[in-house]
């Protein structure tokens, strides 16, 4: 499958601080790609490289098979998206004309306006003033204004951080929607749990360095310790392993109808990450 | 570099809604107005350094002025940095940017005009000669709001440069005993007085093809520099 990202040895130093120390991955055509990790650990410096806001110190990084720096001009724009922490919406504008400014920017319909806002939700509330709304509405905006010129390639630097779970159940219906239509997502986020849903393939960042990369699935049996947790009418909780001993006292379990619930002991992708980096995501 | 008229409306557009929202910016258009106003009533017959110092201060204020904090507010708002990554150039940014200001000034400019009296011999090359300097007011708010980060800094650093363009041409009086105050007269809004006296002499455009020139250099080294600045400003 052809690669939309590709970044090799990539290094960014600030000043004298290590933000990116040879970092190397590539991220497939119509691939959600999670980079996961904390606060500072690097992710929105690397989405300000590959879309052409920052120069690298040194490394290679291109992006549709042309370097990064190709990335500022007029054409390329168009087929990128870009949705940032901070929203750099208009305040006394209302949601509609926030959108009708990059609609013409973008050279799109004015019909498009009301299909991004059917996606966020907001479709009731296009006259709303952006001043008004709430931090999850204006991260809601940001987002259809990130998808009017329906881009090839989405940068999403945490997309649901400020929303509540119906609205980010909602966005992330969109995101996978996006997926199947071919849109290739490289999403940046400490929520675990939105990586495990939406990623195909995460990468761990931690310090400026990968740690760690690999579909979800896969970590979490390579980080398994093959045990699960029985807990007993009596209240009482046993860990089992997949012996021969293990296998016949859950048989017993079962005989004597003792068993009040079973759980896999997988890890989750916040688990993996925290044996891995020693840190915790947040 | 691409140059699309439908980008820099769209920007023009945007502004035009969001200015008639800006309570600050529109109180601000008419202070220009209000001077003018005053000095027509106040006065019958006005000299042709009083309709220019009018004149230059609609410029300053509208075009230098708003211009600079309009530029500054999107900086510190973070939507400039949307309009950097959207497929709009610099050029059209920069065009879209200044239109409003612009055609504002140019607007406040001739009714300051009209309500202070004043009636040129040659409208045609005055109306050139002010159109060329508000290039120049606009090119300099432009460049200030970019270099400031925020409004409220944008208000204090524009003071300067709209004491030296709004009324440096009153310091060449004492020039006899500061020489280097000498140094305004080379200024745009010198300049265009300038021309304003020569064309009331009966001068003709070859009599003030010099004082073009020089408006031309200033407009050309201040838009040099916004350009420079603006794509610094495209890279974090």
């Amino acid at each position: 499958m052809e690669n939309i990202i590709e970044v090799q040895s990539l290094e960014k130093v600030f000043a004298n601080q290590t933000a990116l120390e040879d970092v190397n991955f590539h991220v497939k055509k119509g691939e959600i790609f999670g980079f996961l990790g904390p606060s500072g650990s690097g992710k929105t410096t690397t989405i300000k490289i590959l879309t052409g806001q920052l120069n690298q110190t040194s490394g290679k990084a291109t992006v549709f098979g042309k370097p990064v720096s190709g990335m500022k001009n007029g054409e390329s724009r168009k087929k990128i998206g870009v949705l940032t922490d901070n929203s750099g919406l208009y305040g006394r504008l209302s949601i509609y004309d926030n959108l009708k400014l990059y609609s013409d920017l973008y050279g799109v319909t004015e019909k498009r306006i009301d299909e991004v806002l059917a996606i966020v939700n907001l479709t009731s509330e296009k006259k709303k003033v952006v001043s008004k709304l709430s931090k999850g509405m204006l991260q809601r905006v940001t987002l259809a204004r990130t998808l009017l010129h329906e881009p090839e390639l989405l940068f999403l630097d945490e997309p649901s951080s400020a929303l509540d779970p119906v609205n980010s159940q909602h966005i992330h219906e969109g995101l996978r929607e996006l997926k199947a239509r071919g849109t290739t997502i490289f999403l940046t986020t400490h929520d675990m749990n939105e990586a495990e849903l939406l990623c195909d393939r995460v990468a761990f960042l931690n310090k400026g360095q990968i740690r760690l990369m690999d579909e979800p699935g896969k970590l979490r049996k390579q980080y398994s310790d093959s045990t699960m947790t029985v807990e007993l009418k009596t209240n009482e909780k046993v860990v089992l392993r997949s012996t021969a001993e293990d296998a016949q006292k859950m048989f017993n379990y079962m005989a004597s109808n003792n068993v009040a619930a079973i759980h896999t002991n997988e890890p989750t992708l916040g688990d993996i990450f925290v044996e891995v980096t020693g840190r915790k995501l947040s | 570099m691409t140059f699309s008229m439908k980008r820099v409306n769209a920007i023009f557009q945007k502004d035009f809604r969001d200015i008639s929202r800006n309570s600050a910016v529109s109180i601000t258009v008419f202070m220009p107005l209000i001077m003018a106003f005053a000095l027509g009533k106040m006065n019958e017959d006005i000299s042709i350094d009083g309709h220019y110092m009018v004149i230059n201060i609609a410029m300053v204020v509208v075009g230098s002025f708003i211009q600079c904090c309009l530029i500054a507010e999107e900086k510190e708002k973070n939507t400039l940095r949307g309009l950097m990554l959207s497929p709009a150039s610099t050029l059209e940014i920069i065009g879209g940017k200044s239109l409003l200001s612009l055609l504002a000034m140019i607007i406040i400019v001739v009714i300051s005009a009209m309500l202070t009296g004043y009636k040129p011999e040659n409208i045609v090359i005055i109306a050139g000669a002010i159109l060329l300097t508000s290039f120049f007011f606009i090119g300099l708010g432009t460049l200030l709001g970019l270099l400031a980060k925020s409004v409220m800094e944008a208000s204090v650093i524009i003071m300067p440069f709209m004491l030296i363009f709004g009324f440096g041409s009153m310091a060449t009086m004492f020039a006899d005993k500061y020489p280097i105050l000498k140094v305004m007269d080379y200024t745009p809004n010198a300049q265009l007085a300038d021309i304003a006296v020569k064309i009331e002499s009966g001068v003709g455009l070859g009599g003030v093809w010099l004082n073009f020139g020089i408006i031309i250099l200033w407009i050309i080294v201040v838009f040099a520099l916004t350009v420079a600045v603006f794509k610094k400003r495209k890279m974090d």
